[in-house]
């Protein structure tokens, strides 16, 4: 067994060969928004071109950087020349860059984005000073973007698999487990509990076989900082849940993402088949007595998978759909064994914390939520992206100072945060600071950290309408509240948005909602009611007029609105039946 | 944290309360007969919490869970109903009725309490003349959602715009009538399928808003592994789910009987319409044999009852015709032809459905009335798995109750087909397997048991016995014998351990064709295992493999330690629903009653004594011998009570045609059948739901059968009245019996271990909860009580009118009385082949198979449609020149069928297989026009036949 202090220098001097050896190395991202955005093309056109130029160059696929306004992103460092970032490259400046950066010296202030550099250079902005970037404190996101998530060296010689080294042969599970209740870490899937305590909950329960669960469901439109990280970082999610395992005495991990998120599928499959090779994973971890094992598992397209009981029953094979609690997942989780489930986000952070200390992670952030946010910024933004700033920053901060505010300079009228149940908060209340209790207390909540901006020329009845729409098309149909409330709901929403209302719609709208409130099975339908509730009272004016003006203030439910539905599919009992007679 | 099992305090409604850890609150608050209203919890499945009508609030609890899913716990408060709450409800129920029809709540006939004030000849809003009940839905007053939506106060109507799904109502399966637009989606059946059945043919289908119930993939039943139990229509809580047979009929009456289709001995209520017709099965909820489930033959298969071509007078054959006849002139006509034929020259037969009343009474007839011990039961056809059994442990029976099989933590099932035999047993094993217990089948033949199976060891046909012989090496090899069970309860041990030499691995492999390690591992998991179960039916072999297999079986539960043990012990199957009954109260030939030996001189003189009457000391002829002594014409004149499939399938040999041989025949039955047409004078017998009296089930538990209907439109009479008056007619007026009850008191007089067995004990008196009457709050159909009460059973030994029963024999150590070790010897697997027909031919049968199955309608029916497939080893392929996937025909000495080859290497030289589905089984018999189809319903034997290419 080679020890971890070998895996690191062969992985470390392999890496100064790329960083500052004498090639010039191109890192370009690849990620979802990087691939949507053309980078496969740019990827395809500097090689062809470097074999034409005969140029010598080690090219990487690296993930999102967060810059997604930027994608595709081109990073060139060169032996003694500057790292210049290159925005929004097409395959003809990708062309540019090689002829003039990389084969040359000239580093073309005119297609650059920004410099990474100590010191200034001439004609191109340090990264520094880049808004989006400026305010980030990357913590989980260290190495999205840096390094290539499809080779694990990268991975080890950036630091990475030493907080397990350190864990696993100099502390007790124990020891690990205080320092990340000492970081005052808590969970970035929605709910905000106290990761530490989440942990001890299933040390307590009795082995030898339990598991850790990562839930990469992320269905929340305008969240992706989960598959970010996947298809990014994978490695530090795979620390971080051998960490956890290690601490509360698990010997299981799944990782549990959804189906048809090709990337993250792929670069965890591939990470985790290295980190077995390595000794990183399976029997006897880093010559230690612990012993841990790690699978991916799929969901079907299913937003209520990412539930923990619904995640463990599909996990299970089974229809994903909510068990009932108690009993917890702590006590009686997949497969009827302990479990514990854990975003991305949280499992991400663990490496660094136990390699710098619970202490340190505490000092990011405000009082009551610790370390930093990671955001997905999106809609009427000017700077749409994945960043990681630390807690206490408001949200006016990210969206004016960070995103850059409306591109078109109109107000923003209301922002669409936590998910599709998280509701909305509007324009005057958007000095709350991102911290777990004042977002709540604001009516929001930061959720799995998406951020939908929208400005003026949006309707909250059309916005209420559409993200009521997606829980009813999501929702699992196991309770009654949920499957028919939402179906009731929409419908009426429907009307409003056609100027077709009731007068008694108000109301009733409120009964249902408030039913599904109290009487839905799990947060699915419990929340289901958010969006409509803070729509009506945020801007009430926009409900009245629909329903007593018969108008939409904004027009932008000017023409007759259907909303999408499920329909039977072909195998259903009933359609069959048609094919057949 | 509480111990199991402890006990907790907690106040619900005000009201103090105190029930078991690991209870939920609505279980705790029914169990003190406090209503929280409910759709989809359902007693028996897990905790589901779906409907959410059962939201209470809980003092220092958060918002309002679920009382069907939060565990009681100590010190708790809670409210069932505030407010809030019965908002929540009205709010619920609102929703419900917003796409379920309810033109129940809103017709202008009902009242605000939901009592119908409909009544015949009055004009429905349907637009059609009421008869003599709503006829808006097929579940009316019986419906859970409108008695709930009731009890709750919501308004009648819904203020949401009601969404009527348009569905087409399902009819074209078997049996079951699916309407889809009244489902409200609370998964009862589902959950029935999965977790009180263990077949998970039906799943939630879709999501969201239009999520409903179903076979997968929209399947139909027939092809998704349904076997037709009707579990998911008795669970049902609304007319989404129903019996397509008598749909819209409504039931006046209802009474608890018991199933006379199987040895289980299920618990059934028989609804009857008000023209007498039993018009629907529900198997009674707590009853202990079965537990609320039933079968496809006693959920379907009860309607001979109903049959018009039911016999009504007795028949006297004249002129070679049969003719009408009075009872009087019947039975003197009887009588004068009997008293020519006392002694050796008669036989009597009674049916596998006969009472231990009747059993009891036949032999006492044939025994001393016609002098003669010729006397047995019809079903009567594997003496060797119980026989032996008796002879090694004391009683010839099974030693445990049917649900301790689902808590054992082995279970082993020796060459039976448990699913359609004893169904509802097989229930016990799937549930056990699903659960975690290991389930090791051995079978040549797949059975549906083989899915479920954690082991599935394919012996060579007819090689059981050298298998277990295997299994028994390996366990004495291995020192995995419970040794202080063997000290201390069983002797012979060296000539067992002797013979135990003969089967050396390797040579048990070569003749089994099961592979050395699988043996291994099944013997560790006997072994190894707390408690095991062990049932055989023993089918498809030779009496001689039977006795030797039986012993085997025996020596296994002896070296394992599994006699007197709570979940782990002996369960021979036996194939009449009675069989246990009729042995233990004397209906074969060498026995008397309470299994007495006829030659034990002090038994017979003291039953002689009792009776009045003489017995002979002649040992009588058996089932099987009867009819070859019809034809050597030691056999002159016979009675037979019932039909029996064993007569035509040819079991016995051409029973029917060595009948004709008979000077005078004497057949009681329902109906008219192929013996009946042969007899001289045919007498009509009532069914099961006319009469009373007990059958014995397979746990050794006595049950009543209930008169449930009248004797209408016939002069049919149960068969013990025949006999009596028969007697009688014959001069002997001590057959003095006037009801089955009196002639029970006979049995317990006369057999010790029936002792403390009455018939009124059986029905609702003690051992029983008294009927509470229907409750004023919605309960779920299945669980309104029958008009008559409840039935209980005693299971035997029991010793007096105070004594329980036992559950499970042989719990007393007795040293004096060691359990003899059984030496084992191989038997030869002789093959029923012949020159004419060489090869074996095993029929299996399987649920569900994912290949090849279509499904056509045919006249609105759906049917099966696949190339059936048979398979055949390699070297008897090229042998008979058959190439894969090539047509054959396959021929036997009564049948030619047509297959597709495959040609599989696993197949053993000479056998050749096929399965077929389940479901095309349950369409015949749902096409049958046989009276009673569910009686005859094809076993699965193995047969000699011959193979060869189609058209050649």
């Amino acid at each position: 067994m080679t020890s971890f202090d070998e895996i690191y220098s062969k992985s470390k001097s392999r890496y100064q060969e790329l960083e500052s050896g004498n090639k010039p190395w191109i890192r370009i991202g690849t990620a979802v928004c990087g691939e949507a955005a053309g980078s496969k093309e740019v990827v395809d056109r500097i090689k062809s071109d470097l074999r034409s130029l005969g140029v010598d160059a080690n090219v990487s696929e690296v993930g999102c950087i967060g810059l997604c306004y930027a994608e595709p992103i081109v990073d060139v460092i060169k032996p003694g020349g500057p790292r210049i970032f290159y925005g929004n490259v097409n395959p003809d400046i990708a062309s540019e860059i090689v002829k003039s950066y990389v084969s040359e010296d000239d580093y073309r202030p005119d297609l650059a984005l920004a410099a990474m550099s100590e010191s200034d250079v001439d004609g191109v902005m340090n990264m520094k000073d880049l808004p989006m970037w400026s305010k980030q404190v990357r913590v989980a996101l260290r190495n999205c973007g840096n390094i290539d998530p499809m080779e694990i060296g990268q991975y080890i010689a950036t630091g990475g698999y030493a907080a397990l080294d350190k864990a696993v042969n100099s502390m007790t599970p124990e020891e690990v487990l205080k320092e990340v209740q000492d970081s005052g870490l808590r969970g970035r899937g929605g709910a905000a509990f106290p990761t530490g305590t989440k942990w001890s909950f299933l040390a307590r329960s009795p082995g030898p076989v339990k598991y850790i669960l990562c839930n990469c469901e992320e269905g929340d439109p305008g969240a992706f900082n989960d598959k970010g990280i996947l298809e990014s970082d994978p490695h530090s999610l795979i620390e971080g849940t051998i960490l956890a395992g290690y601490a509360s005495g698990a010997s299981n991990g799944i990782v549990f993402i959804r189906h048809g998120h090709e990337g993250p599928i792929n670069r965890t499959l591939a990470a985790i088949e290295q980190a077995y090779e390595l000794g990183l994973l399976g029997n006897n971890i880093l010559g230690s007595s612990f012993s841990f094992d790690m699978e991916v598992s799929l969901t079907g397209d299913s937003y209520v998978a990412g539930e923990e009981t619904a995640l463990m029953e599909s996990i299970e094979g089974k229809r994903a759909m909510p068990r009932a609690r108690p009993p917890f997942p702590a006590a009686y989780g997949v497969w009827g064994l302990p479990s514990n489930i854990n975003n991305i986000k949280s499992l991400s952070y663990v490496p660094e914390i136990i390699a710098k200390g619970g202490e340190w992670f505490a000092g990011i952030g405000t009082d009551g939520s610790k370390g930093t946010a990671i955001l997905c910024l999106s809609g009427n933004i000017k700077y749409s992206g994945m960043i990681e700033v630390p807690m206490g920053l408001t949200i006016n901060q990210v969206i004016y100072d960070i995103a850059g505010g409306t591109p078109d300079g109109r107000k923003v009228k209301f922002l669409q945060t936590g998910g599709p149940l998280g509701g909305v908060l509007p324009d005057e209340k958007m000095d709350v600071e991102l911290d777990f209790g004042a977002m709540s207390q604001a009516g929001a909540i930061l959720g799995s950290g998406g951020l939908i901006v929208a400005d003026e020329r949006a309707c909250a009845v059309n916005m209420a309408r559409l993200l009521v729409a997606f829980c009813q098309y999501e929702s699992c149909g196991k309770c009654f509240p949920c499957r028919l409330g939402m179906t009731n709901l929409i419908e009426i929403l429907e009307r409003v948005s056609n100027f077709a209302s009731r007068p008694e719609d108000l109301e009733l709208m409120t009964n249902i909602g408030q039913n599904m409130a109290a009487g839905s099975l799990c947060g699915h339908g419990q929340l289901g009611w958010n969006p409509v509730q803070s729509a009506l009272k945020y801007f009430p004016d926009d409900f009245s007029a629909h329903m007593e003006e018969k108008r939409c203030i904004t027009g932008q439910c000017a023409q007759q609105i259907t909303t999408p539905q499920r329909t039977r599919s072909r195998w259903s009992p009933v359609q069959l039946l048609e094919l057949k007679v | 944290m509480a111990s199991e099992n402890s006990e907790i305090n907690l106040i619900i409604d005000g009201k103090q309360i105190t029930t078991q850890t690991g209870n939920t609150i609505l279980q705790a608050a029914m169990e003190s007969g406090l209503y929280i209203p409910y759709l989809c919890y359902y007693p028996g499945m897990k905790p589901y919490g779906a409907c959410r009508m059962c939201v209470v609030e809980v003092e220092n609890g958060r918002g309002t869970p679920a009382s069907c899913t939060t565990p009681v716990a100590e010190g708790m408060v809670v409210n069932t109903d505030t407010q809030q709450i019965q908002d929540l409800r009205k709010g619920i129920t609102e929703l419900i009725i917003s796409e379920h029809p309810h033109g129940c709540l809103t017709c202008h006939r009902t009242d605000i309490n939901g009592a119908n004030l409909c009544g015949p000849e009055d004009i429905c809003l349907r637009h059609v003349s009421v008869t003599d009940r709503c006829v808006s839905c097929p579940k009316n007053e019986r419906c859970e959602l409108k008695d709930t939506t009731i009890y709750v106060g919501t308004g009648l109507t819904t203020p949401m715009t009601y969404k009527y799904r348009n569905l087409p109502v399902l009819n074209q399966d078997p049996f079951y009538d699916l309407d889809y637009n009244l489902c409200i989606v609370c998964a009862r059946c589902v959950r029935a399928c999965d977790e009180l059945r263990g077949d998970n043919a039906i799943t939630l289908t879709e999501r969201s808003g239009i999520s409903l119930v179903g076979p997968a993939y929209g399947s139909s039943l027939l092809e998704s592994g349904c076997e037709f139990c009707g579990s998911c229509i008795d669970v049902c809580p609304v007319g989404a789910l129903v019996e397509s047979d008598y749909k819209w009929d409504k039931a006046v009456e209802s009474t608890s009987t018991t199933c006379p289709q199987c040895p289980v001995g299920c618990q059934l209520k028989l609804e009857v319409n008000k023209r007498g017709k039993v018009i629907r099965v529900i198997p009674e909820l707590e009853a202990e044999a079965n537990r609320g489930q039933a079968c496809f033959k006693g959920k379907f298969g009860l309607d001979f009852i109903n049959k018009r071509s039911r016999l009504k007078s007795p028949m006297i054959r004249r002129d070679g015709a049969l003719e009408d006849v009075s009872w009087e002139e019947a039975m003197s006509f009887v009588a004068d032809k009997l008293n020519l034929y006392k002694g050796s020259g008669f036989a009597a037969l009674s049916s596998s459905r006969s009472t231990n009343e009747e059993a009891y009474i036949l032999q006492k007839f044939t025994r001393s009335v016609m002098n003669s011990n010729n006397v047995d039961h019809s079903s009567n056809m594997r003496p060797e798995v119980t026989e032996i059994l008796g002879d090694v442990l004391g009683y010839q029976a099974a030693t445990n109750s049917i649900w301790s099989i689902e808590e054992s933590d082995c279970i082993l099932v020796v060459s039976s087909n448990v699913t359609e035999e004893h169904n509802v047993a097989s229930v016990a094993v799937k549930r056990g397997s699903k659960n975690g217990s290991k389930l090791i089948v051995i079978d040549s033949r797949e059975v549906e048991l083989t899915r479920s199976a954690k082991l599935w060891l394919k012996p060579r046909p007819g090689t059981d016995s050298v298998l277990l012989g295997g299994i028994l090496k390996v366990i004495f090899d291995e020192s995995l014998e419970d040794q202080e069970f063997m000290n201390a309860r069983t002797d012979n041990l060296d000539n067992f351990k002797n013979s135990l030499w003969k089967f050396d691995l390797k040579k048990v492999q070569e003749i089994t064709g099961v592979d050395e390690s699988d043996i291994r591992t099944a013997a560790r998991y006997i072994a190894e295992s707390d408690s095991t179960s062990f049932i055989y039916a023993l089918d498809n072999l030779n009496d001689a493999q039977r006795s030797e297999s039986t012993r085997s079986v025996i020596n296994l539960a002896l070296a394992t330690g599994n006699i007197g043990k709570n979940n782990g012990g002996l369960y021979p199957l036996r194939s009449g629903t009675n069989d246990q009954g009729s042995w233990d109260v004397g209906c074969v030939p060498h026995l008397l009653p309470g299994y007495k030996n006829l030659h034990d001189s002090a038994a017979r003189a003291s039953l002689e004594q009792n009776w009045g009457l003489n017995i002979p000391e002649e040992t009588g002829l058996g089932l099987k011998e009867m009819f070859p002594a019809i034809i050597t014409g030691d056999v002159k004149a016979m009675m037979i009570v019932g039909n029996s499939t064993n007569f035509s399938n040819g079991d016995l040999g051409d029973v029917l045609e060595s009948v004709k041989n008979l000077e005078f025949l004497v057949v009681q039955d329902a109906f008219l059948t192929d013996i009946g047409m042969l007899a001289d004078v045919v007498l009509p017998s009532v069914t099961f739901a006319e009469k009373e009296g007990t059958f014995t089930n397979m746990e050794r538990r006595v049950q009543p059968l209930k008169q449930v209907l009248e004797i209408n439109n016939t002069y049919a009479m149960p068969d013990w009245w025949i006999i009596t008056e028969l007697a009688k007619a014959m001069g002997y007026d001590s057959f003095n019996y006037h009801c089955a009850a009196q002639i029970l008191d006979e049995i317990s007089n006369n057999i010790p271990f029936y002792a403390g067995i009455k018939y009124d004990r059986l029905l609702s008196k003690e051992g029983i909860l008294e009927p509470a009457g229907i409750p004023n709050f919605p309960i779920p159909s299945q669980m309104i009580p029958a008009s008559g009460g409840r039935n209980t059973g005693i299971q035997w030994p029991c010793l007096d009118v105070q004594h329980t029963g036992v559950k499970v024999l042989y719990t007393n150590i007795d040293d004096s009385n060691k359990f003899s070790m059984q030496s084992l010897e191989i038997v030869d697997g002789t093959s029923v082949t012949t020159k004419e027909y060489p090869l074996l031919f095993v029929p299996g049968r399987v649920l569900h198979d994912s290949d090849d199955v279509k499904i056509e309608v045919i006249n609105n029916k759906n049917v099966i449609v696949r190339d059936e497939v048979l398979q055949l080893n390699p070297e008897d392929a090229k042998r008979l020149d058959i190439g894969d996937f090539e047509m054959i025909q396959l021929e036997s000495v009564d049948e030619k069928l047509t297959f597709q080859a495959r040609i599989v290497k696993e197949s053993f030289v000479g056998v050749v297989s096929s399965t077929t589905l389940f479901g095309s089984l349950i369409t015949q018999l749902d096409a049958s026009e046989d009276p009673d189809p569910m009686g005859n319903v094809p076993t699965l034997k193995t047969k000699a036949v011959r193979v060869s290419k189609q058209g050649s």
